[in-house]
């Protein structure tokens, strides 16, 4: 019973972590979907996401909003909106102007971004770790008093219900809606739904600005979660979403979901069964070996050379 | 023709010979290295206020033999890369001083470079016994060691009847080392150690600790690291319903660490070098501080200002800027400092050091347990 809820309460962790992976992973795959090129700068989208919804707490609470709700959304549209637009003019400047050159050129201009955006929070912000507050508090135990107890909190709660949430809305508006749609075509031939009328450079925009706004809600979650923000924690955090997207297929996106978890459980399992110095040899020798077996990933299709 | 331009040639020459001679004589460098950004700045912030401070009051003193004191300022970044950097750059600018580093991994890569090159060293926070282990002659500290910060925090413990202890680092030079330290006090205590861990600088989530530690059932947790990541560790822990009582090293002692945890740094014990603001013969210094605008309280203020001091003494002492003479001189005789009297072993350890347990307090005052 002991064994039981503790390992219930290692599954917990790693799921909570593992839904955030997979929200900041859909940035990386829905991109690399449609352009192909890896948008390094995505972490530190996330990043200034989770600064955003922080400065909405504090600015909410020094005008003395106290009811939760409305913080929390407050804070959630303002992280969304900073973070869009940000990811729409990442598009825009680093990656628009060198599209269809060598691969390289993207990449670096990516990665450059990526620099940039962090020293640009590293001079606005100050370089200090900032406490975030912990808006939702509590949560439920189990187990009898004096031995383990496993806690659930309402914070871990929701994080669940969001992802949920947000997992659905954006696989409906894939499937569903005529963007969506758009989005497919182009993620099958960028050319030919040029040709067939279909504003393609509207549907990449609309590509990073959706994995802007997933990426905000996982820096306003997470930064709850954690309960402390600085300017190089997207880099990280990125880094682990990269791998959970490369795990469950780059270019799917319910592969970056399974990835997600995946990564996110088998790191709470390490540190809980064997030792926490371990977490990322476990988590990216999952990754080795997943590329050395499979290396489209595991829901990735391979891909069909066209003639 | 060409002999106007070399004579000129040699007119300009000679003329920034002179200027470079004329610098020389007028001031001496002192430089002051450490993190002025990064995660752990507001121990830097504390560094180069009391180096600024102790070199404004020397120079309005007439300063040393006659010339004066300019502190020329380097940003490690509390990083060990970073830190070869600042030391090359130090050794191009010409400064034979330096008050610093402040991490014990950057203190340690930056000191080789040091005694190659004949630049004198005083750090004022780097307590890694391992830095005046490799009997260099120009490095010095003006605060104590792991080895005898560890036995002060594993002997408290040890004191508290604990059942079982828990000990968590985070696998970097000071924060390792610290740990082993009261790893070994207590084992010499018998007292059981449950779990003896690294985690990953820089990590955010805990929670997979935090269940592990509940789990191994401990009341106490000796964490050897810094704020950030013990700030965090304290509010998941607090949120995971783990119910034991925390202690940590100088590091984790700021009131940084409240932004972070909140509530849950309430009963953090830290051991920290004894408040020597509070001392009474201290009080006209803290004034100046304070008149500034500036904190004197934190751990490495008074140790910065004292490392600068000891050099200028040095000097004076030695009547030479010769960093081999000053060094002779530091381990030749005793100084005054705010931090007490000073004397320095072989090593360049001094001969005694105090560590005091304080527990911490939400609002981030702290009041001394022993």
């Amino acid at each position: 019973m002991q064994d039981l809820l503790y390992f219930s309460q290692q599954l917990i962790n790693g799921l909570t972590i593992g839904s955030t992976y997979a929200l900041i992973a859909i940035g990386y795959t829905m991109v690399y979907g449609i352009i192909g090129m890896i948008n390094f700068a995505h972490g530190e989208i996330y990043m200034i996401g989770a600064y955003t919804a922080l400065i909405a707490i504090t600015g909410l609470a020094s005008l003395g909003v106290v009811w939760l709700p409305l913080i929390l959304i407050v804070a959630l549209v303002c992280a969304m909106i900073v973070s869009s637009s940000m990811g729409w003019a990442v598009e825009r400047v680093a990656y628009r102007p060198v599209r269809g050159r060598h691969r390289l050129i993207p990449l670096i201009s990516a990665i450059g971004m990526s620099i940039f955006l962090q020293n640009y929070v590293h001079l606005a912000q100050g370089s200090r770790n900032i406490g975030f507050p912990a808006l939702i508090e509590g949560g439920f135990t189990f187990g009898s008093d004096g031995a383990f107890q496993m806690s659930l909190s309402y914070m871990q709660i929701t994080i669940f219900i969001t992802t949920l949430i947000c997992m659905t809305a954006l696989s409906l508006f894939i499937a569903r809606s005529r963007t969506g749609r758009a989005c497919r075509a182009v993620s099958q031939d960028l050319g030919m739904a040029n040709l067939l009328g279909i504003d393609t450079n509207r549907i990449i925009s609309a590509t990073f600005v959706i994995g802007a706004a997933l990426a905000a809600v996982a820096g306003l979650l997470l930064g709850m979660y954690y309960g402390s923000v600085d300017p190089l924690f997207g880099f990280i955090a990125g880094l682990k979403a990269f791998t959970a997207a490369v795990l469950g297929g780059i270019g799917s996106i319910p592969g970056a979901m399974l990835g997600g978890l995946i990564l996110g459980v088998s790191e709470s399992m390490t540190s809980g069964y064997l030792s926490g110095e371990y977490k990322d040899v476990v988590s990216f020798g999952l990754l080795i070996l997943i590329l050395l077996f499979k290396p489209t990933g595991l829901l990735g299709k391979p891909e069909v050379e066209k003639i | 023709m060409r002999t106007s331009v070399k004579k000129l040639a040699t007119a300009v020459s000679t003329s920034i010979a002179l200027m470079g001679a004329g610098h020389a004589a007028a001031e001496i460098q002192i430089g002051i290295a450490g993190p002025m950004t990064g995660p752990v700045a507001q121990y830097g912030d504390m560094q180069f206020s009391g180096a600024r401070m102790a070199i404004q009051q020397i120079n309005a003193n007439g300063g040393v033999m006659g010339e004066e004191l300019v502190g020329v300022e380097y940003d490690d970044v509390c990083d060990p890369k970073q830190a070869v950097t600042v030391a090359n750059n130090l050794v191009n600018d010409g400064v034979r001083f330096v008050v610093g580093h402040l991490c014990s991994s950057s203190t340690q890569p930056a000191s080789d470079i040091y005694e190659d090159e004949g630049i004198l060293m005083v750090t004022p926070a780097s307590t890694s016994p391992e830095i005046t282990e490799r009997g260099y002659e120009l490095v010095f500290r003006t605060i104590g060691l792991d080895s005898m910060q560890g036995p002060v925090a594993g002997n408290y413990i040890a004191s508290l009847n604990p059942e079982r202890v828990a000990i968590v680092h985070d696998k970097q030079q000071y924060g390792e080392g610290i740990a082993t330290a009261v790893r070994d006090t207590l084992k010499d205590k018998g007292v059981e150690i449950a779990m003896f861990e690294g985690i990953t600088a820089g990590d955010k989530d805990f929670s997979s600790l935090v269940t592990k530690l509940k789990q191994a059932d401990v009341d106490y947790v000796y964490y050897g690291g810094y704020h950030p990541e013990l700030g965090l560790i304290l509010r998941q822990a607090r949120q995971g319903d783990l119910d034991a009582v925390f202690m940590g090293p100088e590091g984790v002692g700021n009131k940084d660490i409240n932004t972070i945890a909140g509530e849950a740094a309430e009963g953090l014990l830290v051991t920290l070098p004894p408040s020597f603001d509070q001392k009474a013969e201290n009080q006209k210094l803290v004034k100046a501080f304070e008149s500034k605008g500036e904190d004197p309280s934190g751990p490495f203020v008074l140790t910065s200002y004292a490392a600068v001091q000891l050099i200028a003494d040095g000097i004076a002492k030695a009547e030479s800027t010769d960093p081999f003479d000053v060094a002779a001189a530091l381990r030749g005789g005793a100084y005054e400092t705010p931090i007490g009297t000073v004397e320095y072993d072989k090593a360049g350890d001094m001969k005694s050091f105090e560590f005091v347990v304080y527990e911490w307090h939400s609002d981030g005052s702290k009041t001394p347990v022993n």
